[in-house]
């Protein structure tokens, strides 16, 4: 009984890390609250993303890139914060979208 | 013949403290078999509905202080899609504590604890098979939940009381989508009345 109640109780705090929102696998609009940057070597499996104007508007972690009208990707320091998205991500400077300036985010290709 | 007298003078004791304890064991008005409703508010989250639950009970007397309590009950939540592909490809459900909606049977035992003219403490247990949904991820799942709780039933007149319980339930639910098995855990509160047949 013990043991059932720790497994219910890991389950119910698991850290999901990506959502819906942000960092989500996806094929499709659909697999996502807003947009799906769709399977490709910049974006390995897919990724949820929402449209942005600044890195105000975009989730805790994340920050507004200029790709695509401006999405949120996340942010990173090291390829190592971008090992949780899987193989094909790594850190890498790009145009922010709105700032005028090279942001660190996570990205494929 | 006070040997006889004083054997006679027990006996009515005993009979008189055994009616005094069947008595106090219930509520004196509960019935031998009574019908219920119920409204409250349920929670849950990931795969366990939660929101405005309503319930019908049917109570049937197993002893002095135990009832039958079979219950039917519903839940309605919010909507809202939820469920996602992580990134190792598996799906995923992260809804709110008020979303999706389930309907359920299950059998239980209530018991009574020690309690006054009008108010009755009781203690419920048993176990459940509900149907779960969310309908914006098309999720649907089969749970079986164990159900612990307790509450406080209070007579309001000859064959209405009013009745008020929280309850946990813990269980594991198999979905669609590749879900498969999921732990559920929910906590419910409501209040309604029951009503003597």
């Amino acid at each position: 009984m013990r043991y059932v109640l720790i497994a219910l109780a890991l389950a119910a705090c698991q850290n999901l890390d990506v959502s819906r929102s942000v960092g989500a696998r996806c094929d499709m609009a659909t697999d996502c609250n807003e947009r799906c940057l769709t399977p490709s070597g910049a974006w390995p499996g897919g990724f949820c993303t929402v449209t942005c104007d600044t890195a105000a508007s975009c989730p805790e972690s994340s920050t507004c890139i200029d790709e695509q009208g401006g999405v949120c990707a996340f942010s990173c320091v090291g390829d190592g914060d971008c090992t949780f998205l899987g193989t094909g991500y790594t850190c890498k400077a790009v145009d922010s979208h709105g700032a005028g300036a090279k942001v660190m985010v996570c990205r494929g290709g | 013949m006070s040997r006889r007298v004083v054997l006679a003078l027990l006996l009515a004791a005993h009979v008189a403290y055994a009616d005094e304890s069947v008595t106090a064991s219930a509520p004196p008005d509960a019935s031998q078999q009574s019908i219920g409703a119920e409204l409250g508010v349920a929670t849950g989250g990931r795969v366990t509905a939660g929101g405005v639950r309503v319930a019908g009970h049917y109570l049937y007397q197993l002893s002095d202080q135990d009832w039958f309590d079979g219950v039917a009950a519903f839940t309605f939540g919010g909507g809202g899609a939820e469920c996602f592909r992580n990134r190792m490809d598996n799906f995923v459900c992260d809804h709110g504590m008020l979303q999706g909606g389930s309907v359920e049977i299950a059998a239980n035992v209530r018991r009574y604890f020690q309690g006054n003219d009008q108010f009755w403490p009781f203690a419920r247990a048993g176990v459940g098979l509900s149907i779960v949904r969310f309908s914006s991820d098309s999720v649907t799942g089969l749970g079986v939940p164990l159900h612990l709780g307790g509450g406080v039933r209070a007579s309001v007149s000859d064959g209405v009381a009013i009745v008020g319980e929280g309850e946990l339930a813990v269980g594991f639910g198999v979905f669609n989508h590749s879900l498969g098995l999921e732990p559920q855990v929910g906590v419910a509160i409501t209040v309604g009345a029951e009503f003597r047949l």
